[in-house]
C-alpha cells in the first residue's frame, strides 16, 4: 500500500472505531420494568425463529393483539434458537443471568434453575385473576414445577412419546399401515422389511448425541418397565437386564439386520432431517415431531402416523412424558410478573387464542388435531373447549394418531438432573450404534459409574 | 529479476528440468484445485440441492433442480446480515483497541521504560503460556460479573474487545519492532521539545506500518476464527458472530440451508482477501517474521 | 523467537540502535515514569482483568463449590471428582493423539507446501489464494462442510463416493472410533493451513539465494539443501509456530463439537477442552471445570518448560 492509502485506511478505521465504541456504550436499560410512558415492559423468550414462518407470524400477531388489549404492557420477544432450550446455552444464560424476564425451560430444568438462584417464587400470583384457566390446568403438571410447596413456572406444553412411523415406507415394505408394531421384536421385523424394500433407508432410527440419545434410552427403559434412577433418585439404576435388553434391541437392528442406516451420532435435528427426506421408517417421539418434520424440515404430513410406544412382549409398561413451561426471573416487579402471567395465559392457556387458535392454524402448514399439548385436566371445562375446537378445525387426518390416542400408556416424568444424565447415556447409545463389537455390559457399567459420580457430586 | 530459491532457475528452464517442472506444476495446480476448490464447489452446488437430493446415493455432481430458495431462506432465517455485521463490528473494534492499547504499551516498554517495566513485560509474556481454554471458566465468571463494579459484559462487544487487548504476542511483536528504531531519532525529537505522544504518533507509528498491518491481520483472523468465547459471552441471537450463529441454527435447520448460509457468509471475506491479497502477503513478508 | 527487521531503517541509519542510553536528569525520571505508566495503563488494565485475575480466580474456584448462590471451600473435592470422571483419561489420550498427529500432518504439510510454492514461477498467486481460501470460511461452516458431505458415513458421502469409485474400502469416518481423530486432523489442517503457509512463504522469501548457490556448489542435493539451508534459516519461525500450534491443538474444541456432536462414539472424540465445556456448561459444574483448567495449565507449563529446555540447548 502506498503511504496516502495507509493514512486513509488508518483514519477511517479510527473514525469508525470511535463511532462504534461510543454507540456501544448504551446497551443496558434500567431495571424498574417501566418505560418512560409508565408501561410495564417484559422480555419473553422462545419466539419462533425465522424458519418457522407461520409460527413467527402468529406469535407476532398475538403480541400485537395482546398489546392492543393491554395498552399498559409492552412485550419484547426474544428468539433463542430453533430449540428454545439447548442445554449448554440454557446453562450459560442461567450462569450469566441473561435470561429474559419470563423464560422458557423444560420440566426437567427446575432443579438447575433453582441451583442457579435465578428463579422467582410465583405461587402467590397464580390464580384465576391472572390466568383464567388456571384451575383447569392438570395438577400433575403444576406439581412438576413445584419445589417445597412453591411454584416456579407455568406449564405450557406436555407430551408423551409413542412410535412415529412413515406410512409410505410401510406400504412400500408391504406392512399394514393401520397396524404398527406393538413390541420391540415387531419393530425389529418391520425395520428389517423396510430396509430391504427401500435401500438406503433406516427402518428404525434413534439418537445418540446431544443428550437426545440418553433421552430416548430413558423412554425405552420406561417402555420395558425400568427407569434410569433408583426410587430415591440417588443411584443409577439401568445397569440391569432391562438396560441390556434396550441396548441389545438396538444392536440387533443396527448390526444384526443392518436396518438402522449408516448415519449415526444423530441429534434432534439430524434424525428429523433424515425423516423429512423419507429416509426413516420408524422412530420414537412425541406427536409434535411430525410438526417439526413438516414445518422445519420440509417433510409431508400425509406420510406420518403414530402408534403407542412398543413394549418388550406386549404393550409398553410406561412412556416418557415431558414438557415445558415459563419461569420468572428473580427480581421482577409485581406488575411485571402479572403482565407475564397475563401474556402466558393469552398465548398458551386460552382455548381459541395463541397456541390454541385452531381457526387461524387450520389453513396454515401447521397441524391441528395432534393429541397434544395435554395441558388441561381430564373433565375440565377448558379441556372440553379445547378438544371441541381441535376436532372442528383439524387439518391433519386424526385417524393417523388415533392408535396413539386410544391406547394410553402410563406416563412417567423425566429423572432428576435429566440433562446431565442424558449426556452420559449418549455414550452408551453411540457405542451400541457405531461399534459392531460394542460390549453392552461395559457400556452400561461405564455409564453407571459416571451417573453415580454425577449424582454424588450434585448432592 | 528473480531471486534464487531452492532450485536454480536455469535448471528448471532446460531439458529434463523443464519437463519435470511443468509436470509438477500441472499436478500441483490440478491437485490443489481439487483439494481446495473442490469442497467449495460441492458446498455452493450442494446448497442448491433439495433435501431429497442431498441424501441421495451416489451424490450428484450437478443439482438436478436448483433451489435458489435455499439461499433466500438462509439469508432470512439465520438473519445473516445481522450476524455478518456483528462479526465485522467485533473485528473492527478488536483491531482498533489492540492497535491503540497494545501500541501504547509496547511504546512505553520499549522507549519510555518506566520502573518495573520489565517485570510488567515478564508478567505479560507469561500469559503466552496460558492457553485460552485454561482461563475460559474464570474469564467467563469475570465477564458476567466484573469485580467491584458488578456489571455484566454479556452481549456487549466489550466482552470481546477487552480480553483481546490482553494479547502478549502483539505487545511482544510491537516492542521488538520499536526496539529496533534508533534511539537517536527519538532523542533528537525530544530535544526539539516533542512530547512522548507526539513522538509515538509522528515518528514511531509511520515507521511501523508493516507491523501494525500484521497485528491488524492477526486481530481480524482471531475474531473470525474464535468460537467458544463468543458463544459463551454472546448468548443472544442478536449479538452472535457468524460462526456461532450458524452453529446455533444448524441443529434445527435443514442441511442445505445451513450450507447455503455458509456460502453466503464466506463471500465478503473471500472478496476482501482477493482485493487485499497482495498487501497482506507483502505485509507479512517485509514487515514481519524473519527466521 | 521472531525478530522484527525493519531493514529500511537500518539502511537509513547505517547502524543499529544502542538499546541502553544514558537518560536525562533524576528529576525528569519521575515524570518519565508516570508518562510510561499512562501509556501502559490500558493494556495493563485488560491484562489484569482478563488474564492475571482470572488466573488466580481459576485456582481459587477449583477449591470451592458454589450451590444455590452459596460458595464453600471443598479442598481437593473438585480435583478428585474430575480425575475420576471416566472420560478424564480418554480425553487426555485423545488430546495428545490429536496434538501429535496434527504436528506431523498439520505442521509439516504447510512447510513443504510453502517450499513447493516458492519454487514455482507460474500460477503462484492462484495457488496462494487457493490454499488460503478455507481460512476465509467461518470455522463452523468449514466443519459442517466436512460433516455433511465429506464424512457422511453412507455412500452418499463425498469421501466414500470417491473411495468406492476407486474400489477402495469405505469408512464410517467420525463414527468409526479409529478414524475419529485422524478425520478431525484432516479437517482441521484443511481449514487452518493457509495461515501457516503464508507465514512460511514470507520466511522463505527472506532466505538469501547465495546460500543455496553455495550449497549447490558443495554438491548438496535438493533434500540436503532443505535440511542444511532452508530449515536452519527458518528455524526460529519454525520453532515459534510449532509452539503456537501445540498450544492451539491442545485446546481442540470446535472440531469434536461439530464433527462428532461432542463426544463422538463413546468418547472417541472427547477432548480435554470439550470436557471442560461439558462440566462447566452441561453439568452445571463450573468449579470442576475450573479444576480441569488448572490441571491443563500444569500440563502445558511442564511441556513448555521441557520445550524451552530443548530448544535453548541447541543454541
Amino acid at each position: 500500500m502506498s503511504v496516502p492509502q495507509y493514512r486513509k485506511v488508518a483514519a477511517l478505521a479510527l473514525v469508525t472505531g470511535l463511532g462504534l465504541s461510543l454507540a456501544a456504550c448504551s446497551t443496558k436499560g434500567d431495571d424498574s420494568g417501566k418505560d418512560a410512558a409508565g408501561k410495564t415492559t417484559i422480555t419473553v423468550d422462545c419466539q419462533p425463529v425465522g424458519a418457522q414462518k407461520e409460527l413467527l407470524q402468529n406469535w407476532n400477531a398475538d403480541v400485537a393483539a395482546f398489546e392492543k388489549d393491554n395498552p399498559d404492557i409492552t412485550i419484547k420477544s426474544v428468539s433463542v434458537g430453533e430449540q428454545c432450550n439447548n442445554p449448554p446455552d440454557f446453562t450459560a444464560r442461567l450462569a450469566g443471568g441473561t435470561m429474559t424476564d419470563v423464560f422458557y425451560g423444560y420440566m426437567t430444568d427446575l432443579q438447575q434453575v433453582l441451583d442457579s438462584g435465578q428463579a422467582m417464587d410465583i405461587t402467590q400470583y397464580l390464580n384465576k385473576d391472572t390466568i383464567p384457566t388456571w384451575d383447569s390446568v392438570d395438577p400433575a403438571l403444576k406439581e412438576v414445577f413445584t419445589d417445597a410447596g412453591k411454584v416456579y413456572a407455568v406449564p405450557v406444553k406436555n407430551y408423551s412419546m409413542g412410535l412415529v412411523y412413515n406410512k409410505t415406507l410401510f406400504q412400500k415394505a408391504g406392512l399394514d399401515v393401520n397396524n404398527p408394531p406393538k413390541t420391540w421384536p415387531e419393530v425389529r421385523d418391520a425395520a428389517k422389511k423396510i430396509a430391504t424394500a427401500a435401500p438406503g433407508v433406516a427402518g428404525y432410527a434413534d439418537y445418540s448425541a446431544g443428550n437426545t440419545g440418553g433421552w430416548h434410552f430413558t423412554a425405552e427403559m420406561y417402555s420395558l418397565g425400568g427407569g434410569v434412577l433408583s426410587e430415591d433418585g440417588k443411584k443409577a439404576d439401568f445397569n440391569n437386564p432391562m438396560g441390556k435388553q434396550v441396548l441389545q434391541n438396538l444392536k440387533d437392528m443396527r448390526y444384526g439386520d443392518n436396518s438402522m442406516g449408516t448415519r449415526q451420532l444423530l441429534q434432534w435435528g439430524d434424525l428429523l432431517t433424515n425423516a423429512a427426506a423419507g429416509k426413516v421408517g420408524m422412530f420414537i417421539g412425541a406427536p409434535d415431531t411430525t410438526q417439526a418434520i413438516v414445518s422445519q424440515f420440509q417433510g409431508k404430513y400425509e406420510d406420518w402416523a403414530m402408534g403407542p410406544l412398543p413394549g418388550q412382549d406386549g404393550a409398553a409398561k410406561g412412556t416418557l412424558g415431558g414438557g415445558e413451561g415459563y419461569f420468572f426471573k428473580k427480581g421482577l416487579t409485581e406488575d411485571q410478573v402479572k403482565a407475564g402471567l397475563k401474556w402466558i395465559a393469552y398465548e398458551k392457556l386460552t382455548p381459541g387464542k395463541g397456541q390454541f387458535d385452531y381457526v387461524r392454524a387450520k389453513p396454515q402448514n401447521y397441524p391441528v388435531g395432534l393429541p397434544q399439548p395435554l395441558l388441561f385436566a381430564n373433565g375440565s371445562a377448558a379441556q372440553k373447549q379445547e378438544l371441541d375446537l381441535r376436532k372442528a378445525n383439524a387439518n391433519v387426518d386424526t385417524s393417523n394418531y388415533a392408535l396413539f390416542e386410544n391406547n394410553p400408556i402410563p406416563i412417567r416424568g423425566e429423572p432428576k438432573n435429566a440433562q446431565a444424565i442424558y449426556a452420559v447415556l449418549d455414550g452408551a447409545m453411540s457405542g451400541v450404534l457405531t461399534k459392531p463389537d460394542a460390549n453392552i455390559d461395559e457400556l452400561l457399567k461405564t455409564a453407571d459409574t459416571k451417573v453415580n459420580q454425577l449424582l454424588a457430586a450434585g448432592s | 529479476m528473480e531471486t534464487r530459491t531452492l532450485i536454480s532457475h536455469a535448471q528448471l528452464r532446460r531439458g529434463r528440468g523443464r519437463v519435470i517442472y511443468w509436470a509438477v506444476l500441472t499436478v500441483v495446480v490440478l491437485g490443489f484445485t481439487l483439494v481446495f476448490l473442490g469442497p467449495l464447489y460441492w458446498m455452493v452446488t450442494g446448497a442448491f440441492k433439495s433435501g431429497l437430493e442431498i441424501a441421495q446415493t451416489p451424490p450428484t455432481l450437478w443439482p438436478k433442480d436448483p433451489q435458489t430458495q435455499n439461499y433466500v431462506d438462509a439469508w432470512n432465517n439465520l438473519a445473516l446480515a445481522k450476524l455478518m455485521f456483528n462479526t465485522f463490528y467485533y473485528a473492527a473494534g478488536a483491531v482498533f483497541f489492540q492497535l491503540v492499547f497494545d501500541t501504547a504499551a509496547a511504546y512505553a516498554l520499549s522507549k519510555l521504560r518506566p520502573m518495573f517495566g520489565n517485570l510488567i513485560l515478564g508478567l505479560m509474556l507469561a500469559t503466552l503460556m496460558i492457553p485460552a481454554m485454561v482461563l475460559i471458566v474464570p474469564q467467563y465468571v469475570t465477564a458476567i460479573d466484573l469485580p467491584f463494579v458488578h456489571v455484566s459484559l454479556l452481549d456487549s462487544p466489550w466482552a470481546i474487545w477487552l480480553p483481546l487487548v490482553a494479547n502478549a504476542f502483539n505487545i511482544f511483536l510491537l516492542k521488538r519492532f520499536f526496539d529496533s528504531i534508533p534511539e537517536d531519532l527519538i532523542s533528537a525529537a525530544m530535544v526539539d521539545g516533542a512530547s512522548p505522544l507526539r513522538i509515538l504518533w509522528s515518528i514511531i507509528l509511520p515507521m511501523s506500518r508493516p507491523i501494525l498491518g500484521v497485528v491488524s491481520i492477526f486481530a481480524v483472523t482471531y475474531v473470525w476464527k474464535d468460537f467458544l468465547w463468543p458463544k459463551l459471552v454472546m448468548p443472544s441471537p442478536e449479538t452472535r458472530t457468524l460462526s456461532v450463529g450458524i452453529y446455533a441454527f444448524a441443529g434445527g435447520t435443514p442441511q442445505n440451508i445451513v450450507v447455503a448460509a455458509s456460502v453466503i457468509a464466506a463471500i465478503p471475506t473471500v472478496v476482501i482477501f482477493l482485493i487485499f491479497q497482495r498487501n497482506i502477503m507483502s505485509g507479512l513478508t517485509t514487515g514481519s517474521l524473519k527466521g | 523467537m521472531a525478530i522484527i527487521a525493519p531493514d529500511s531503517l537500518n539502511k537509513i541509519k547505517g547502524t543499529n540502535a544502542a538499546p541502553e542510553k544514558t537518560r536525562g536528569k533524576r528529576s525528569r525520571r519521575l515524570q518519565d515514569n508516570l508518562t510510561g505508566y499512562a501509556f501502559l495503563a490500558g493494556a495493563v488494565f485488560c491484562f489484569a482483568l482478563f488474564s492475571w485475575f482470572p488466573m488466580i480466580r481459576g485456582i481459587v474456584m477449583s477449591f470451592q463449590r458454589t450451590r444455590r448462590g452459596v460458595t464453600t471451600w471443598v479442598g481437593w473435592d473438585n480435583y478428585i471428582r474430575i480425575v475420576h470422571d471416566p472420560s478424564f483419561w480418554t480425553a487426555w489420550k485423545n488430546t495428545f493423539y490429536f496434538t501429535v498427529l496434527a504436528l506431523i500432518v498439520g505442521y509439516a504439510v504447510p512447510f513443504f507446501v510453502a517450499i513447493l510454492l516458492n519454487e514455482f514461477r507460474h500460477a503462484k498467486g492462484y495457488l496462494r489464494v487457493l490454499v488460503y481460501l478455507p481460512v476465509m470460511l467461518p470455522p463452523a461452516s468449514a466443519l459442517f462442510l466436512f460433516k455433511y458431505y465429506a464424512y457422511d458415513p453412507s455412500e452418499a458421502g463425498l469421501f466414500n463416493a470417491v473411495l468406492k469409485f476407486l474400489h477402495l474400502p469405505t469408512s464410517e469416518w467420525m463414527q468409526s472410533p479409529g478414524m475419529t481423530i485422524p478425520a478431525m486432523v484432516i479437517a482441521s489442517t484443511w481449514m487452518n493451513m493457509g495461515g501457516a503457509v503464508l507465514i512460511y512463504l514470507a520466511a522463505l522469501q527472506n532466505i538469501p539465494g547465495e546460500l543455496y548457490e553455495a550449497a549447490e556448489l558443495d554438491g548438496a542435493g535438493i533434500w540436503r539443501r532443505i535440511t542444511n539451508v532452508t530449515i536452519p534459516q527458518t528455524r526460529l519461525i519454525l520453532a515459534l509456530l510449532a509452539m503456537l500450534q501445540i498450544v492451539a491443538t491442545m485446546q481442540l474444541f470446535i472440531e469434536p463439537l461439530i464433527l462428532a456432536n461432542g463426544a463422538g462414539t463413546q468418547d472417541s472424540a472427547t477432548s480435554v477442552a470439550y470436557l471442560i465445556y461439558q462440566h462447566g456448561f452441561f453439568q452445571n459444574d463450573l468449579n470442576g471445570a475450573a479444576a480441569l483448567g488448572v490441571i491443563m495449565l500444569i500440563v502445558l507449563a511442564a511441556f513448555s518448560a521441557v520445550y524451552v529446555r530443548l530448544t535453548t540447548k541447541k543454541d
